[in-house]
C-alpha cells in the first residue's frame, strides 16, 4: 500500500483549536505523526515584559480560553510569593469556590468535545447547556462570561452578592440532578465502551517519562493532584478524595473527568457550608507604580487538565523580567500524543487528542 | 527531607552552590559541565518529573542562564509523602556569544520540545538533540524574538505598519 | 413576459434563500472559538438564523474569524476563503481582527484583517456575547438586501493589491493567485 502524508489540519471538522497535525498514514494505520502548534503563538511571555505587573492581570487569563481562572490563580500566587503578600482568610475560600467552578465548566467543555467526536450529540448538548449556567454565575460575580479578570495579587475583587450562595447551590443541584441522565445516555453507553477502550492506552512508567500529570496520570493509577501534594488556597481544610483509575486508556480518562467534576461539585458545598466571614481583599498600595522585590518563584495549581506552573523572574523593577509558564497541554500535545498515535487508526486521532484534553492556545502561548 | 538532599548534592558534587529560600524549594546553581550530572544524580533520587526547562537572558551579564525544574512523582499507587512537595530549581549560566548546551533527552525525554523552543526563541544550540527544527514560529528573525534586544514594538511598525490599506490604493 | 421580469422575479426569493441559510465554515481560528459552542447548540441556537456550521470550504459561505490572527493562520484563512464558492462573507470577530486588539505589539499576529482579505463586518467586544453574533447576522442580512455585502466582488476587483499586500506580510506565498494579475502576465510573457 501507498504511503501518503495527510495533514489533519487547522480547518478540520475534528479538531477544537487551531492545531494541526502531519499525519503519515498507510490505509488506515497512521505510520508517524508530527504536531504542528504555532498557529496561535502570541509571544505572550515577551508581550508581558513591556506591560507592569497589574496590567499583566488582563492579559494572563487569555492564554488559555477553556479555563481562565488558574492562569490568574498562578500569576496571583507567582506574585504574591515574591512580594510576600498575605491573602485574607476569607479570600482562600473563595478563591478555592471560584476555581471549582471554573473546573466544573472546564471539564463540560471537554466532555462537549469528546461527546460530539464519538457522536452523542445529545449529551454534547446537555454539557454546553450546563456549562452556560455556570457561566451565568460567573457573570453575576464578575461581570464576564468568559474573562473574569476575578483574582488579584492579595485577594479577589469583590465579595459574593448578596443571594449568591444560594444561587450557586440551586444550579449546582440542576447539574447534579442530571448525572444519572449523563450517566445513561453517555458514560455507561456501550457504544462509548466499544469507541474508547483500549485507545490510546499509557502506562504509569510511560506516563512518568513522557511528563504527564492530570486526568492522563490520575487514569493510570496514581493519586497525583497538586491539591493535595502541595495545597494552595483553602483545598487542605476540607475533606476529599483524589478519584483515579486502572487502566490509562481513553475510556479511563474521560470516567476520570466525571468523576472529578462530581468531586468538585461535593467540594463546593463543604467549602461554602466552612467559609468564615471577613474581608477578601488586602489592598496594595498604589498598584499603578508597584514594584515587586527581586527574585524568582515557581508556583504550580492544578488546572482542569494537570499541572500549571510558572516561573516567574523579577529583578525589582515595575515589569516582570522573565514570565515562563509550564501548561499542561504542552507535554500532552506534542510528546505524548505523536508517541499514542503511532499504530492507531485515523478514526481515533480525535479521539486520543480531546481525551488527553489537549488546548491549543496553551500550547503556543 | 529538603535537608537530607542538600547534605547529598554538597557531598556529592563540588562547586555546588544551593540557596533555598522556604521549606518548599531548593536553588542549585551549578556549572555547565556539572549540569548532567546532577540530574542524573536527581532522577535517581526520585526528582524524576522535569517540569520545566527555561531561559532567561540576562543581558547586562551576557549570559543565558537554562533553569530547569524537578519534581516528584508519587510512588506508584500510594499516598503523598513530604517529598512530593518539595520542587527543585536547577540552573547554570552560559555565555550569550554563540550559546550551545548539551541537551537532556537521554535522561528526560520529555525535554525534547522544551529544547526545540528554547532554540527557536532564543537562539541556543542544544547538541545531540535529534529534532531542532522550528516549533512555532515559521520565519526567521535577524535576532531570536524573546532575546531582550529584539524590540517587537519597532519590529511590528516596521513590517505590519506599513502595509496598505486596500481603500487609499484605490484613490 | 421577457426574460428579464423572470431573473428579477427569481432573484428576490434567490436572495432571500442565500441571505437566511448562511453555512458557517467551521475553523477555529483564535480564542473567540470558545463562545461559539455556546452559539450553535441549544440554548443560544443558531439554527434558528439559519446558521449552521459545516465541516468543508467548499459547502460555506460565511466566513467568522474567531479572534486574533497569527501570521500561520493567516495563510490557512487566505487559503480557505479562496476555497469558498461565491457569494461569501466575512466577519471578524472580536477586537483582535479589527486592530489587533490586545496583540498590537506581538510579532506574530496581524493587526489590520481587512489589508488582506475583504471583510463585510466587525463585532467588537472581547469576548462578545452570543447575542452579538446573532446581531451581527441580521445586519448581515440588511446589507445582503441591500447589495452592500460584496466583499468578494472587491477582492475580485482589486485581487492584486490585496495579493501585494499578502506577501508583504507573509514572504512567498506557495499558491498561485486566484485571479489573472496584469504583472503575473507579464512576467510570464517576458520569460
Amino acid at each position: 500500500m501507498r504511503e501518503l502524508e495527510l495533514y489533519f489540519g487547522p480547518q478540520h471538522l475534528g479538531m477544537v483549536g487551531n492545531f494541526s497535525i502531519t499525519l503519515n498514514v498507510e490505509g488506515d494505520r497512521i505510520l508517524e505523526a508530527k504536531a504542528n502548534p504555532g498557529y496561535l503563538h502570541r509571544g505572550f511571555e515577551k508581550l508581558m515584559e513591556y506591560r507592569t505587573w497589574i496590567q499583566n492581570f488582563p492579559m494572563v487569563c487569555r492564554i488559555n480560553v477553556v479555563e481562565p481562572d488558574s492562569m490568574e490563580m498562578i500569576y496571583a500566587m507567582a506574585v504574591e510569593k515574591l512580594a510576600s503578600i498575605e491573602v485574607p482568610e476569607r479570600a482562600h475560600y473563595v478563591r478555592s469556590i471560584y476555581l471549582e467552578l471554573a473546573r466544573v465548566a472546564s471539564h463540560l467543555f471537554g466532555l462537549w468535545a469528546y461527546a460530539n467526536m464519538l457522536g452523542f450529540d445529545t449529551v454534547a448538548q446537555w454539557a454546553m447547556y450546563h456549562r452556560d449556567l455556570i457561566l451565568d454565575l460567573f457573570e453575576e460575580l464578575t461581570g464576564g462570561r468568559v474573562y473574569h479578570i476575578y483574582i488579584w495579587p492579595g485577594g479577589v475583587r469583590r465579595d459574593f452578592p448578596p443571594g449568591f450562595e444560594d444561587k450557586i447551590v440551586k444550579i449546582l443541584h440542576v447539574i447534579g440532578g442530571c448525572v444519572p441522565d449523563y450517566d445513561a445516555t453517555f458514560f455507561n453507553n456501550r457504544l462509548f465502551y466499544e469507541r474508547a477502550k483500549e485507545i490510546g492506552k499509557i502506562n504509569q512508567e510511560e506516563a512518568k517519562q513522557w511528563g504527564a500529570t492530570g486526568q492522563t496520570l490520575r487514569a493510570t493509577g496514581m493519586k497525583f493532584d497538586i491539591r493535595k501534594v502541595e495545597p494552595y488556597a483553602a483545598y487542605d481544610k476540607v475533606d476529599w478524595e483524589v478519584p483515579t483509575r486502572e487502566d490509562g486508556d481513553a475510556y479511563s480518562r474521560v470516567w476520570v473527568i466525571r468523576d472529578e467534576m462530581i468531586e468538585s461539585v461535593h467540594m463546593i458545598f463543604k467549602l461554602l457550608d466552612a467559609m468564615p466571614e471577613g474581608p477578601v481583599y488586602k489592598r496594595i498600595p498604589n498598584p499603578f507604580k508597584w514594584k515587586v522585590p527581586k527574585g524568582e518563584a515557581y508556583v504550580r495549581c492544578e488546572s482542569s487538565r494537570g499541572e500549571l506552573g510558572l516561573y516567574l523572574v523579577s529583578n525589582g523593577g515595575d515589569k516582570p523580567y522573565r514570565v515562563h509558564f509550564r501548561t499542561p497541554s504542552y507535554p500532552n500535545g506534542l510528546i505524548i500524543l505523536e508517541r499514542l498515535l503511532e499504530n492507531a487508526s485515523i478514526a481515533d486521532v480525535g479521539n486520543i487528542m480531546i481525551s488527553l484534553y489537549v488546548v491549543a492556545p496553551e500550547i503556543d502561548r | 527531607m529538603s535537608e537530607s538532599i542538600k547534605e547529598q548534592l554538597e557531598s556529592t558534587f563540588k562547586a555546588v552552590v544551593i540557596t533555598d529560600s522556604e521549606e518548599a524549594r531548593i536553588g542549585v546553581n551549578v556549572k555547565k559541565d556539572q549540569v548532567l550530572a546532577v540530574l542524573s544524580f536527581l532522577k535517581d533520587r526520585r526528582f524524576d518529573h522535569l517540569a520545566l526547562v527555561s531561559c532567561v537572558d540576562w543581558i547586562e551579564e551576557k549570559e543565558f542562564e537554562l533553569v530547569y525544574v524537578l519534581t516528584c512523582y508519587m510512588q506508584a499507587n500510594e499516598e503523598h509523602t513530604d517529598q512530593e512537595s518539595l520542587h527543585l530549581i536547577v540552573k547554570t549560566r552560559i555565555s550569550r556569544q554563540s550559546p550551545q548546551f548539551k541537551t537532556i533527552t537521554d535522561i528526560f525525554p520529555n525535554a525534547e520540545p522544551y529544547e526545540r523552543e528554547i532554540h527557536e526563541l532564543f537562539g541556543v544550540k542544544f547538541v545531540g538533540h535529534k529534532r531542532l527544527t522550528p516549533l512555532f514560529l515559521e520565519r526567521d528573525y535577524d535576532i531570536p524574538p524573546f532575546r531582550k534586544d529584539f524590540d517587537t514594538r519597532k519590529y511590528v511598525k516596521d513590517l505590519f505598519d506599513n502595509i496598505p490599506s486596500i481603500e487609499i490604493e484605490k484613490k | 413576459m421577457d426574460r428579464n421580469q423572470i431573473t428579477k422575479w427569481l432573484k428576490a426569493p434567490a436572495k432571500m434563500a442565500n441571505k437566511y441559510s448562511l453555512h458557517a465554515i467551521y475553523f477555529c481560528t483564535g480564542c473567540g472559538i470558545i463562545e461559539v459552542p455556546p452559539v450553535i447548540t441549544s440554548r443560544w441556537d443558531a439554527e434558528r438564523f439559519g446558521v449552521i456550521p459545516v465541516a468543508t470550504p467548499r459547502q460555506a459561505n460565511l466566513f467568522l474569524i474567531t479572534g486574533y490572527v497569527s501570521v500561520k493562520t493567516l495563510r490557512a484563512i487566505i487559503r480557505t476563503y479562496e476555497q469558498m464558492y461565491e457569494p461569501k462573507y466575512t466577519v471578524g470577530f472580536g477586537s483582535c481582527p479589527i486592530n489587533g486588539g490586545m496583540y498590537w505589539d506581538s510579532y506574530n499576529t496581524i493587526k489590520h484583517l481587512d489589508k488582506y482579505i475583504p471583510i463585510d463586518g466587525w463585532i467588537a467586544g472581547c469576548m462578545p456575547r452570543p447575542e452579538a453574533i446573532f446581531i451581527a447576522v441580521t445586519h448581515l442580512w440588511t446589507l445582503i438586501d441591500k447589495g452592500m455585502a460584496n466583499g468578494y466582488v472587491r477582492y475580485k476587483k482589486n485581487y492584486e493589491f490585496y495579493r501585494r499586500n499578502q506577501e508583504m506580510a507573509l514572504g512567498k506565498l506557495d499558491w498561485p493567485s486566484l485571479y489573472p494579475i496584469q504583472s503575473d502576465d507579464e512576467a510570464v510573457e517576458n520569460e
